[in-house]
C-alpha cells in the first residue's frame, strides 16, 4: 500500500498563499493586457460573417458548476447575435442548462438593453430537450418532433420563428456551450456528421458542406477539442476563462454598452498560473536536492 | 420580451440565496483545511439537491415530450403510448418478481445508443480525423511562409501521430527503430498530458475565481454585501471543527 511522503511543509499554506494573491487582482485590478487568441478570433469571424436573419441555435449544455467559465462565453456570444440582427434558437441538452439558459437570455434579452428583441420572431428558447444524444439526433432531424412545446408551454409550431427551423438543414450556425456530455463531440457526431451536405451555404470542409459549429467549454476539455478544430469540424473554440474573458474584449470594443467584467477575473487567473508554475519548479528542485542528498524519492 | 419562468422565485428572495450561497460557499471549502461536519454536510445537500432537482426536470420534461404540444399523447397521437410504458417498465428494477421486465427498456436503450454511437463515433471520430491528417498541407503556395509556417506544423503532427501510435504497438519488442519512434511517441504524450493537465489547473482556478467573485461583488439593495458573512461563516467552521475534535 502506497504511503504518503513526508512534504517539507503543509500544503494547506499553498492554499493560503493562493487564495491571498487570487484575491488582489480581483479586489484591485492589474489591468494586464488581453491577447485575442486565434480560438477566439475565428468564433468571431464566423459570427460577423452571417447575415442579418440568419439562424443561429445556441445549446446551453452545462450545470451550475462551470457556470464562471460558460456564462460569459455564451452571453457574450448571444449579445453579439442579438446586436448582429441574427435570430437565435436556444437549447439545452442538460437538465441543469435549462433554468440556467432561460436567466442568460432573460438578461440578454431582457430590458437592460435597448432594442428589445421579440419573443417568437427573433428568439424561441426551446428549453431542456431529454435524451442527450437521441434527444439531440431527433432536434437535428426534426425539431418540432425533439419536444412537443417550448421552455414556456407554447406549441412549437405556434412560433413564427419555428415555422422557418423544421430541421438543423435551416441553421446557419450552431453555438455549443459545453462542460461535458452531451457536448460538442455529440453535435460533431449526430448533428453535423449526419447531415453533412443539406445546407449550400454551410462552408466547405474536405469537399463536403459542414454545419459551422463554435463551441465554448471549460478550460479542462479543450485540449480534447483541439483534433476537432483541426479537422475544421469546429470552427472556433473559446477556451475556459480566457476566452470568455477574449470574447467579451472583443464585444466590449464594438459595442461599449456591453460591459467587459472578466478583466479582473483574468488577472487572477494569471497570477493563479505564475503561482503554480513557481509551485513546480519547486517542487522539480526539492526533489532535485531530496535525490543528489541520496534521500528516497517516489 | 422573454417570458417569465414557470415557478420562477421573487426577486425578494435573492437576499436568502445570497445568504445561503455564502455558507455553502465557505463551509464546502473548508474541507480544503480539514473534512469536518459542515463540509460534509453541504457536501450531502448538494448531492441531494441535484438529485431532486435532475428528477423534477427529467419528469417534467417527459411530460412535455410526449403529452403536450402538437402532435403528442393529448391531442389523440397514441404512438406515444409506447414510450411512456417502456419508461414505467423501469420502476421494476424495485421488483424481485417482475425485475426481468425492466431489462427490456434497459436493452432497447443499450441497442439504440450502440447504433448511434457506431455510426456517428466512425464519421466523425475517425474517418474525418483521418482524412484531415491525411490532407495536412507539405507543399504548395504559403505553406512555408510565416512563422511558425503550416508545413511545419504539419511535420510535427505527421511525426506525433505515428510515433504516439507506434507507442500502442505491442506486436515487437519495443528495440531498435521502433524503440526510437515508441520513445519519441512516449514525449508526445507525456506534452499532451501535460497540456490536458494545465487546462485542468485553469479550469479549477477560474472556478475558484468565480466562487471569490460571487463573494466579493454580490449585494442586494446596496445594504448588503455577501462578504460581510465570510468572518461570521469562518467562525462557525472553527468553532464546529472544535467541537467536532473534542468528540474524540
Amino acid at each position: 500500500m502506497p504511503t504518503e511522503e513526508k512534504t517539507p511543509f503543509d500544503r494547506r499554506y499553498i492554499y493560503i498563499v493562493l487564495f491571498v494573491l487570487i484575491s488582489i487582482p480581483l479586489l484591485y485590478p492589474l489591468n494586464l493586457p488581453i491577447p485575442i487568441s486565434p480560438m477566439s478570433q475565428d468564433v468571431w469571424d464566423a459570427t460577423v460573417a452571417l447575415s442579418p436573419g440568419d439562424i443561429v441555435v445556441h445549446s446551453f449544455d452545462f450545470g451550475p458548476s462551470t457556470l464562471p467559465e460558460n456564462e460569459p462565453q455564451c452571453s457574450s456570444h448571444l449579445f453579439h447575435c442579438r446586436e448582429l440582427g441574427l435570430r437565435v434558437v436556444a437549447v439545452a441538452f442538460w437538465a441543469a442548462g435549462g433554468p440556467l439558459a432561460h436567466d442568460i437570455i432573460s438578461e440578454i434579452y431582457g430590458e437592460g438593453y435597448e432594442n428589445t428583441a421579440a419573443y417568437g420572431t427573433e428568439i424561441v428558447y426551446i428549453g431542456y430537450i431529454p435524451g442527450a444524444e437521441v434527444g439531440m439526433q431527433t432536434f437535428g432531424d426534426s425539431t418540432w418532433d425533439a419536444k412537443g412545446t417550448d421552455h414556456y408551454g407554447t406549441s412549437l409550431p405556434d412560433l413564427a420563428l419555428m415555422q422557418e427551423v423544421r430541421s438543423v438543414a435551416d441553421v446557419t450556425l450552431w453555438a455549443e456551450w459545453t462542460s461535458g456530455t452531451p457536448g460538442e463531440q455529440q453535435v460533431i457526431q449526430f448533428i453535423q456528421g449526419r447531415h453533412q451536405g443539406e445546407n449550400t451555404d454551410w462552408p466547405l470542409v474536405r469537399g463536403e458542406h459542414l454545419l459551422p459549429i463554435v463551441a465554448g467549454s471549460t478550460a479542462v476539455s479543450v485540449p480534447g477539442m483541439m483534433p476537432f478544430y483541426s479537422a475544421g469540424q469546429l470552427v472556433g473554440i473559446l477556451n475556459g476563462l480566457a476566452g470568455a474573458g477574449e470574447y467579451e474584449k472583443l464585444v466590449n470594443d464594438v459595442y461599449p454598452q456591453y460591459p467587459y467584467e472578466q478583466g479582473p477575473g483574468l488577472d487572477a487567473q494569471s497570477v493563479a498560473h505564475i503561482l503554480v508554475i513557481l509551485f513546480v519548479v519547486i517542487g522539480n528542485i526539492t526533489w532535485a536536492i531530496s535525490k543528489s542528498g541520496g534521500g528516497k524519492s517516489s | 420580451m422573454i417570458p417569465p419562468n414557470i415557478g420562477q422565485l421573487p426577486p425578494e428572495l435573492d437576499l436568502f440565496a445570497a445568504i445561503f450561497g455564502v455558507f455553502a460557499t465557505i463551509f464546502i471549502y473548508s474541507f480544503l483545511w480539514k473534512e469536518n461536519p459542515l463540509s460534509r454536510a453541504v457536501e450531502h445537500l448538494f448531492v441531494g439537491l441535484a438529485a431532486v432537482f435532475t428528477l423534477a426536470f427529467m419528469y417534467d420534461a417527459a411530460l412535455s415530450q410526449a403529452v403536450w404540444g402538437t402532435n403528442r399523447l393529448a391531442e389523440g397521437n397514441f404512438i406515444w403510448i409506447i414510450p411512456i410504458l417502456l419508461s414505467l417498465m423501469y420502476f421494476f428494477f424495485f421488483s424481485k418478481k417482475y425485475f426481468f421486465l425492466y431489462r427490456y427498456p434497459v436493452s432497447i436503450v443499450a441497442g439504440v445508443m450502440a447504433g448511434m454511437m457506431i455510426c456517428g463515433m466512425i464519421q466523425s471520430n475517425f474517418l474525418a480525423q483521418i482524412q484531415a491528417t491525411v490532407e495536412l498541407p507539405l507543399v504548395g503556395a504559403g505553406v512555408w511562409e510565416g512563422w511558425p509556417p503550416a508545413g511545419l506544423n504539419s511535420i510535427i503532427m505527421i511525426i506525433g501521430i505515428i510515433t504516439a501510435l507506434t507507442f500502442f504497438f505491442f506486436t515487437w519488442e519495443h528495440t531498435g527503430a521502433l524503440g526510437i519512434s515508441t520513445r519519441i511517441g512516449r514525449y508526445f504524450l507525456m506534452a499532451t498530458f501535460g497540456s490536458a493537465y494545465g487546462g485542468t489547473v485553469m479550469a479549477r482556478m477560474s472556478l475558484f475565481i468565480g466562487r471569490l467573485r460571487f463573494l466579493y461583488e454580490t449585494s442586494y439593495q446596496d445594504w448588503f454585501w455577501a462578504w460581510y458573512l465570510v468572518p461570521i461563516a469562518a467562525i462557525i467552521v472553527i468553532l464546529v471543527a472544535l467541537w467536532d475534535r473534542s468528540k474524540g
